[in-house]
C-alpha cells in the first residue's frame, strides 16, 4: 500500500498530457489530498512533447519527488527527451501504449531499476470509441484509476464538470473513454495488491498555481492598478489580472513594453493606487532606470519577476534563481528597494499582500523574486484563508503638516506622509533628480547625503518590523543549510529525512531577502560549524550575497547548479549526509 | 476653485533656463492656459521626462513629476487612469518626446488617453550641451555631426496624424497668446492632445530658431478644416511654411470610456467576493 506516489506522465503534443495530469490533480484535491504537479516542455507554440510529474499524498507535498513510482508513456521517443527529469525509482510500474514500435531491448529505461512494464492498447481503445486518436489520455485515466485504486467518481467528477460546458455528447464520450480503460485492466490486468493507493479522505484542498496565487494576493490587497507586457513565465498573472481587475473597479492596461509598464504603475501609484506591475528577468532589466526612479522619487509599486533561465532569452520555459543580483543591484546609484522571494504556491498569496503592504508603507520599489517553478505549478493546498488577507493604507499628510508641506521631511523614520493629486496643499513635484524636503531639485552634495541616509534608513525602520524568514530542524545542529525561494521545499523534506536517519542539521530560509535579516540570521550562525547553500544559479548568485551580508562559518559548502530541473530531494539529502557524516567531499 | 489668476500658479523657483530661451515663452502660455481652465490646482499634474524642457514642473503650483528621459507619457498615463478626473499634462523636448520615448506615442494615441503633450522642440540636445536631435534640420553642425547631419529630421505633425493622434496642433514661444489658447483647447479636448511647439534655444541654435518662426511659419485661418484629416495631412506636408493652429481634431472614445464601458459589462455577470474567488480553485 502507498501513501505517497509520484506518478510521471510524457507523450507528444497532442496526447493530452497535461490535460490528464490537471484531472488527476483536480481529482486528488476534490478527495482532500495533496498534490504537486509539475510541467515540463519546450518552449514551442504547439505540438512538440511535454511531460509532467505528479505527487500524491495524504500529508502536506513539499517538493516535487524524486523518481517515479510509476510511468506513464504514451511514446518512447517522446519519454526518451525527458528522462532526466522523469526517472524511474527500482521496481517502477511502467504503462505505455502497446501501439509503440519500439522493440524491448530499446526502451530508454535503465534494465538495473527492474522496470514491470505494463503495455495497454491506449490508442486502439481510443480509436475504437473515438474513430480517430484522440482521447488516450482518458483511457489512460480509466487505467490509472483501476490498477491504483483512485476513486473513480473524483476523477469522473473531474471529467463531467470540465467537459460539462461542451454538452452531453462530449461528457459521454469522454466518461465512456475512461470507463473502456478501466475496463481493459479488469478483464487483462492482473491487478496487485502492492501497487494500490490508499488514503483517507479529507476536506477538499484548493488546485492552484503560484501565478495564480499571486495575482489573488494582488486583488486581496487591494492593488488598484495593474500594466504589464507579456512574457512567459509571468503570462498567466497577466492574464488572471486581466479577468479579475475590471470586477473590482481596478485599472489593467497592457502596455507597450516593459519600461511604460512600470512607468504606468509609477504614475498610478503617484495618483494614490496600489499598483503592480508583473515580468520575467528580461522585462525586469528593461526596468531597472524605472526602479532606480521609484527609489528616488519613493513611490510604492510592487514589480513581481518570476524568474527563468538566463541571460538574455535564455530558457524561457525553465526555472532558474539567477536573477537574484539584478533585484538586489539593478540600476544605477544607490537605489534602496525590497526584495521579497515566495518560497510555494501558498507563499505566492501572502506574499503578494505582504509586498503591497511595505511598498505603501515604505514608498519604494518591492521585488517579488518568484520563479518558473512555483509560478507555473500547480499545487493542491488547504484553502487561502480570506480572514488573514491584509490591507495596508500608506501614510497621507494630516491637516497640520500641509501648511508648510514637505513630502521629503527628513525625518528618523525615513518614512514621510506622500500626498497625491486631489489633496489641497499637497502639490508637489515628485523628480527623478536629486532634491529636498520639498521636491525641489538640488545639486548640493550635502543634501543628496541626507536623502541617502533617509532613504536607505527606511530599510532599516523595515527589518526591524518585519523579520521575515523559515526555521527547520534541530536547534542543536552543527550544519545549517540556506536556500531560498522554491529549493525551500526539497531543502526541507530533505531536512526531515535527515532527521528520520539521525542527522542533526538546520535549514533556514529567508523570504525577505534584502533587506538583510541580521538578528534571524545571526540567531541561526551562531551555533553552526558548516553550512550548505542551495542555489539554482551558476555563479553562486546568493552565496556572494550572503557572504557580503553576514559572518558565516568558515566552513561553507555550496550546492549549486544552472537552471531548468528542480532541485531534488535526494540531491539535497545526499550533500547534507555527506557534509554531516563526514563523507568524500565532491 | 481656481480664482482665474495666473498668479497662483507661479513658484518661487527660478527657472535654470538660459536667457532668451523659447521655454520662458511655453511656461508663460502654461501659466495663462491654467489661469483659464475652471480646475483647482490640486487637480492638475504636469508629467515631463527629462532634459530643459522636462524642469517646467518644477516652476508651476500644481501636482508634479519629473521622471526620467522619455517616459513622461506611460507615467502620464498612470496618473490619468488612476484618478480620471485629474487634469494631465505632460511635457518634454524633441529628443525626449520623438527620440527615446518616440515608441510610446502610437500607443497613447490609439489607447486615446486623455492627456495633453506639449512637445517643446528645439531641435538640440540643449541640457547636454548642443547635439543633434531627431528634429536638428539636415546638414546642420552640432557637436556631435562636426561634418553635418546625415540623419533625417523628424516632424512631429506628420508622425502624430500617422499615428491617429485624435488632436494634433502647433505653435510656438514666441507667440504665448496663441499657444495658451491651443493649450487649453488640447486640454478640453476628450482624448491624446499633440501639441508640437517651436521653442528655441539660442545658446546652441543663435536665431535659427526665431528666424523660422519669422520666416517659415503661417497660422491657419478658418479655410482650414481640422475635422479633414485630408486636409490636415495635406498641410501637414508643407515643407516651405509650416502651419500654426488647430491641424486635426477628432472626437471619439477616450480610454478611460472604453475601460468604463468594460468594467461595466464586466460587472454585469456579477461581482465574486474574495470567498468565491478562493472556492473557484477548490474541485
Amino acid at each position: 500500500m502507498r501513501t505517497d506516489l509520484t506518478l510521471g506522465i510524457a507523450g507528444s503534443g497532442g496526447d493530452g498530457v497535461i490535460v490528464a495530469g490537471d484531472f488527476l490533480v483536480w481529482a486528488a484535491a476534490s478527495e482532500g489530498l495533496y498534490s504537486f504537479m509539475l510541467k515540463s516542455f519546450g518552449s514551442q507554440i504547439r505540438g512538440g512533447e511535454s511531460s509532467c510529474k505528479i505527487r500524491v499524498g495524504e500529508d502536506p507535498i513539499l517538493s516535487q519527488g524524486d523518481k517515479l513510482d510509476v510511468l506513464v508513456a504514451f511514446n518512447w521517443k517522446d519519454y526518451a527527451k525527458f528522462r532526466s527529469e522523469l526517472e524511474i525509482k527500482e521496481g517502477a510500474v511502467v504503462l505505455c501504449d502497446s501501439a509503440d514500435p519500439t522493440p524491448d531491448e530499446d526502451i530508454p529505461l535503465p534494465r538495473s531499476a527492474h522496470p514491470v512494464l505494463y503495455k495497454i492498447p491506449l490508442q486502439q481503445i481510443a480509436a475504437s470509441r473515438t474513430g480517430r486518436g484522440p482521447g488516450k489520455n482518458m483511457v489512460m485515466l480509466g487505467v490509472l484509476s483501476e490498477m491504483f485504486g483512485f476513486h473513480a467518481d473524483a476523477i469522473q467528477a473531474a471529467l463531467r464538470k470540465r467537459f460539462q460546458k461542451k454538452g452531453d455528447a462530449v461528457v459521454d464520450l469522454n466518461l465512456g473513454l475512461f470507463e473502456a480503460g478501466a475496463a481493459y485492466v479488469r478483464e487483462h490486468v492482473q491487478r496487485r495488491d502492492q501497487l494500490i493507493f490508499s488514503y483517507r479522505r479529507a476536506e477538499p484542498k484548493m488546485v492552484i498555481s503560484g501565478n495564480e496565487a499571486l495575482a489573488l494576493g494582488a486583488i486581496a490587497a487591494g492593488v488598484g492598478f495593474f500594466a504589464g507586457y507579456p512574457i512567459t513565465p509571468a503570462s498567466e498573472i497577466i492574464e488572471y489580472l486581466a479577468r479579475l481587475m475590471p470586477l473590482y473597479d481596478g485599472v489593467w492596461v497592457q502596455a507597450e513594453d516593459e519600461i511604460a509598464a512600470l512607468g504606468m504603475a509609477l504614475g498610478a501609484s503617484y495618483s494614490g493606487k496600489r499598483a503592480m506591475t508583473a515580468t520575467s528577468g528580461p522585462g525586469l532589466s528593461l526596468m531597472n532606470e524605472m526602479i532606480g526612479l521609484a527609489s528616488l522619487a519613493e513611490i510604492p509599486v510592487v514589480i513581481v519577476d518570476v524568474q527563468r533561465v538566463g541571460p538574455s532569452t535564455g530558457m524561457p520555459t525553465k526555472s532558474e534563481q539567477s536573477d537574484l543580483q539584478q533585484a538586489l543591484y539593478g540600476t544605477h546609484g544607490d537605489a534602496p528597494r525590497v526584495v521579497l522571494a515566495p518560497a510555494d504556491v501558498e507563499d505566492c498569496f501572502t506574499v503578494a499582500m505582504d509586498a503591497v503592504c511595505i511598498a505603501e508603507e515604505y514608498q519604494l520599489p518591492v521585488i517579488i523574486l518568484s520563479d518558473q517553478f512555483i509560478g507555473q505549478r500547480k499545487e493542491s493546498v488547504p484553502k487561502f484563508d480570506a480572514n488573514r488577507i491584509k490591507v495596508c493604507e500608506r501614510p497621507v499628510p494630516g491637516p497640520g503638516e500641509l501648511s508648510n508641506f514637505k513630502r521629503y521631511l527628513l525625518n528618523e523614520s525615513g518614512i514621510s506622509p506622500m500626498s497625491f493629486p486631489g489633496i489641497k496643499h499637497g502639490e508637489y513635484t515628485a523628480a527623478g533628480i536629486e532634491h529636498d524636503e520639498y521636491g525641489n531639485p538640488t545639486s548640493s552634495p550635502q543634501m543628496h547625503e541626507q536623502m541617502n541616509a533617509k532613504r536607505f534608513r527606511k530599510l532599516e525602520t523595515l527589518r526591524r518590523r518585519w523579520p521575515y524568514v523559515r526555521r527547520y530542524g534541530s536547534s542543536g545542529a552543527e550544519v545549517g543549510v540556506i536556500g531560498w525561494g522554491s529549493s525551500k521545499g526539497a531543502i526541507k523534506e530533505a531536512i526531515l529525512r535527515a532527521e528520520e536517519h539521525g542527522i542533526k542539521v538546520a535549514g533556514l530560509v529567508p523570504q525577505l531577502i534584502y533587506p538583510p535579516a541580521y538578528e534571524d540570521f545571526e540567531a541561526f550562525l551562531k551555533p553552526l560549524k558548516k553550512v550548505i547553500v542551495v542555489e539554482m544559479s551558476y555563479s553562486a548568485q546568493f552565496l556572494k550575497y550572503l557572504k557580503s551580508s553576514y559572518r558565516l562559518p568558515d566552513d561553507v559548502v555550496l550546492l549549486k547548479r544552472s537552471g531548468g530541473i528542480p532541485f531534488t530531494v535526494e540531491e539535497i539529502y545526499r550533500k547534507i549526509e555527506q557534509e554531516v557524516t563526514g563523507g568524500v567531499r565532491v | 476653485m481656481s480664482d482665474g489668476s495666473v498668479k497662483q500658479f507661479k513658484k518661487e523657483v527660478k527657472p535654470v533656463w538660459c536667457p532668451g530661451c523659447g521655454n520662458y515663452g511655453v511656461l508663460s502660455a502654461v501659466f495663462q492656459a491654467f489661469g483659464r481652465l475652471d480646475v483647482p490646482r490640486e487637480d492638475i499634474v504636469l508629467v515631463s521626462g527629462i532634459g530643459c524642457s522636462s524642469r517646467l514642473p518644477g516652476y508651476v503650483n500644481v501636482y508634479g513629476f519629473n521622471s526620467v528621459h522619455g517616459r513622461s507619457l506611460p507615467i502620464a498615463t498612470g496618473v490619468k487612469l488612476a484618478k480620471p478626473e485629474l487634469t494631465v499634462v505632460a511635457v518634454g523636448g524633441d529628443g525626449d518626446a520623438l527620440s527615446i520615448g518616440g515608441g510610446h506615442i502610437p500607443h497613447i494615441a490609439r489607447r486615446n488617453v486623455d492627456i495633453t503633450f506639449l512637445i517643446m522642440d528645439n531641435s538640440i540636445y540643449a541640457l547636454t550641451k548642443g547635439q543633434a536631435s531627431p528634429t536638428t534640420p539636415f546638414d546642420d553642425i552640432t557637436t556631435t555631426s562636426t561634418y553635418g547631419t546625415i540623419d533625417e529630421p523628424l516632424d512631429a505633425v506628420s508622425l502624430a496624424l500617422a499615428y491617429g493622434v485624435s488632436f494634433v496642433a502647433r505653435g510656438h514661444s514666441a507667440d504665448v497668446k496663441h499657444l495658451a489658447s491651443l493649450i487649453v483647447e488640447g486640454i478640453h479636448h476628450p482624448g491624446f492632445a499633440l501639441i508640437h511647439i517651436i521653442s528655441p534655444c539660442i545658446t546652441w541654435r543663435g536665431m535659427k530658431g526665431y528666424d523660422e518662426i519669422k520666416e517659415r511659419t503661417y497660422y491657419l485661418d478658418e479655410r482650414h478644416d481640422p475635422a479633414d484629416k485630408a486636409q490636415a495631412v495635406a498641410v501637414s506636408l508643407e515643407k516651405e511654411r509650416l502651419p500654426l493652429g488647430i491641424i486635426y481634431r477628432e472626437r471619439r472614445p477616450t480610454y478611460w470610456e472604453r475601460i468604463l464601458g468594460q468594467r461595466e459589462d464586466a460587472k454585469s455577470r456579477g461581482v465574486p467576493s474574495i470567498e468565491t474567488l478562493l472556492n473557484q480553485f477548490v474541485p
